[in-house]
């Protein structure tokens, strides 16, 4: 994660490719292109076409032909584990924890951009060393502190340490330093209260980032494995994505386990589909990473 | 938020230092043990086994991935019409989890009813149990982690390519530069910072291999795709050997942290 800070700088500039290409490579081109995206395709549509095939026959080929489709797979699955349970923990977590880490992120990095007060080189440094250290690294102390707190197999056990993001703070004290400072020290003259700059004036101008991280960090939880598993060890307390992985240790019928899987894939294919732009355009600018 | 950040990120990290030191047990109890845990670790098989997989695995996941997204940023950067479209079908794997990337291809690699064993089949080779035996399941593991990630380094990479100044291209073109040759002394020492960036951030993803093996190998066959996180998370949820797995914990770290020195310096030199 360090390399958010080492990342070189990149403009995106849209321009045509250079011109005069001979005619063989303008052929290959769409070809090759074509080629690799059916490549990239061809799991998750095969993950679909299993998922609707009837149960119990061969999966190759037969669970491809496509005129057949039921929805005995997914009443199944939805039937005997306990999706709609994970369905609403992966929720919770991720939810919770867009709407904090926003808030939380937004007032530090505001903070650590344009306000003075005692030891905050200090602290951001702090901030910036924590980057650097891989998540498992600290899984086994993050663990313990929470047992201690007898916060595991809860709500507050999951959600609750994801929210020190140093990440999001960082990003947000990027964006926000690049304010100017006139906006701010107006509004201290005219008297305006911290919280009341900092929703009028500090909220309203960080949409964009918002916006952006927002996405970043559902994608974080959504999709996050390692700490949901440790921390959400009896059935009731799994996520979708740790719910899937039991599923599949349990070894189910092939077309129920994919009728499973295309399930908990619906959400990240709604923000992909809704939201492709700001996620690409965050990338190429920032270099987050979910 | 300054109590969270201190109690949830600053207080494991100092937190993972000291338990290294320690032979914390389940039950709470602990004594000072200095550096027992990390000449135990010297001496454990286990370890070993753990790092040279690990190893391995980033040999070859790093090139494939660098290759994956470097081939796919080349091919989008020369098509203007439909780039959209395919960088969004390059990306889509991005999105979804690796955990449902190792489901799917755990399906796809299966030996008696897998669909790459399907298409295999139909020009009579196999069935290969590719996630069966020790020589096959490092690549094919690698193999789905590409999959589910090149997008990204694909997307830092195409803007690299888009800032590369066309003029230099065009010089080189008026002196009688082929394609390849443009490619190969305009356009790759332009990308190298860049392309720099993708290595390390993929080197230090692979170093922390975890989800697809717990999904698709459990580790296996004999231990064969057993990585440093998986003994970490075994030591610790499976022995509760708290101590222990903390040392992992920070061999993980300084591994993480070499990289990203070599890094610096390697780029630094160059600006």
């Amino acid at each position: 994660m360090v390399n958010l800070l080492e990342r070189p700088a990149v403009q995106e500039v849209t321009e045509t490719p250079v011109a005069g290409r001979r005619p063989v490579a303008q052929l290959t081109l769409p070809t090759l292109l074509t080629l690799t995206a059916i490549v990239t395709i061809a799991p998750f549509a095969a993950m679909v076409l299993v998922a609707f095939a009837p149960p119990g026959g061969r999966t190759f080929p037969d669970a491809l032909d496509p005129t057949h489709f039921t929805f005995a797979n997914f009443s199944r699955v939805l039937a005997s584990s306990d999706i709609p349970r994970w369905t609403v923990n992966s929720l919770l977590y991720s939810l919770i924890s867009v709407a904090c880490v926003l808030l939380f992120a937004s007032m530090a990095g505001y903070a650590f951009a344009k306000k003075k007060f005692p030891g905050r080189e200090i602290m951001f440094w702090a901030f910036l060393a924590t980057l650097m250290v891989p998540f498992q690294a600290t899984l086994i102390p993050s663990y313990i502190l929470v047992s201690n707190l007898n916060w595991v197999d809860s709500y507050w056990g999951l959600i609750v340490p994801t929210l020190a993001n140093s990440q999001a703070v960082f990003l947000m004290r990027q964006f926000i330093i690049q304010l100017p400072d006139e906006l701010f020290e107006d509004a201290e003259i005219d008297g305006a209260a911290e919280w009341r700059i900092f929703t009028m004036i500090v909220l309203p101008l960080i949409r964009p980032v918002l916006a952006t991280l927002g996405i970043f960090v559902f994608l974080w939880h959504w999709n996050d494995f390692l700490w949901p598993l440790v921390i959400g060890q009896s059935g009731r307390m799994q996520t979708l994505t740790v719910g899937l992985a039991t599923l599949q240790s349990q070894s189910p019928p092939i077309n129920q386990l994919m009728a499973g899987a295309t399930i908990t894939v619906v959400p990240s294919l709604l923000v992909f589909g809704l939201l492709q732009r700001y996620l690409t355009d965050s990338i190429t600018m920032s270099g987050l990473k979910a | 938020m300054l109590v969270l950040f201190l109690v949830f990120r600053l207080l494991p990290v100092v937190g993972a230092l000291l338990l290294s030191l320690t032979d914390y047990r389940l039950s709470g109890t602990w004594d000072f043990i200095a550096f027992d845990n990390y000449t135990r670790l010297l001496s454990d098989g286990m370890f070993h086994q753990a790092l040279l997989v690990t190893l391995i695995y980033t040999v070859i996941f790093v090139p494939l991935t660098v290759l994956l997204s470097l081939g796919t940023a080349v091919l989008l950067h020369q098509v203007v019409w439909s780039r959209g479209f395919f960088r969004g079908v390059f990306f889509l794997p991005y999105v979804t989890s690796i955990v449902l990337a190792a489901v799917i291809w755990k399906w796809i690699y299966d030996a008696q009813d897998g669909l790459l064993n399907g298409v295999l089949g139909l020009v009579s080779i196999g069935p290969v149990d590719f996630l069966g035996q020790s020589g096959s399941v490092l690549p094919s593991i690698a193999v789905t982690s590409a999959w589910k990630g090149f997008g990204y380094s694909m997307l830092i990479l195409l803007a690299g390519l888009q800032a590369v100044p066309k003029s230099y291209l065009e010089a080189a073109m008026i002196d009688g530069a082929g394609t390849w040759q443009r490619f190969r002394y305009i356009t790759l020492p332009q990308l190298r910072p860049v392309l720099f960036f993708v290595l390390v951030i993929e080197t230090i993803g692979a170093f922390q291999v975890f989800d697809a093996m717990y999904v698709m190998t459990g580790g296996g066959p004999v231990r064969s795709s057993y990585s440093l996180v998986y003994f970490l998370y075994d030591s610790g949820f499976k022995y509760f050997d708290f101590g222990y797995a903390s040392a992992i914990g920070l061999v993980l770290f300084l591994i993480v942290l070499i990289v990203s020195l070599i890094q610096r310096r390697l780029v630094g030199r160059d600006d």
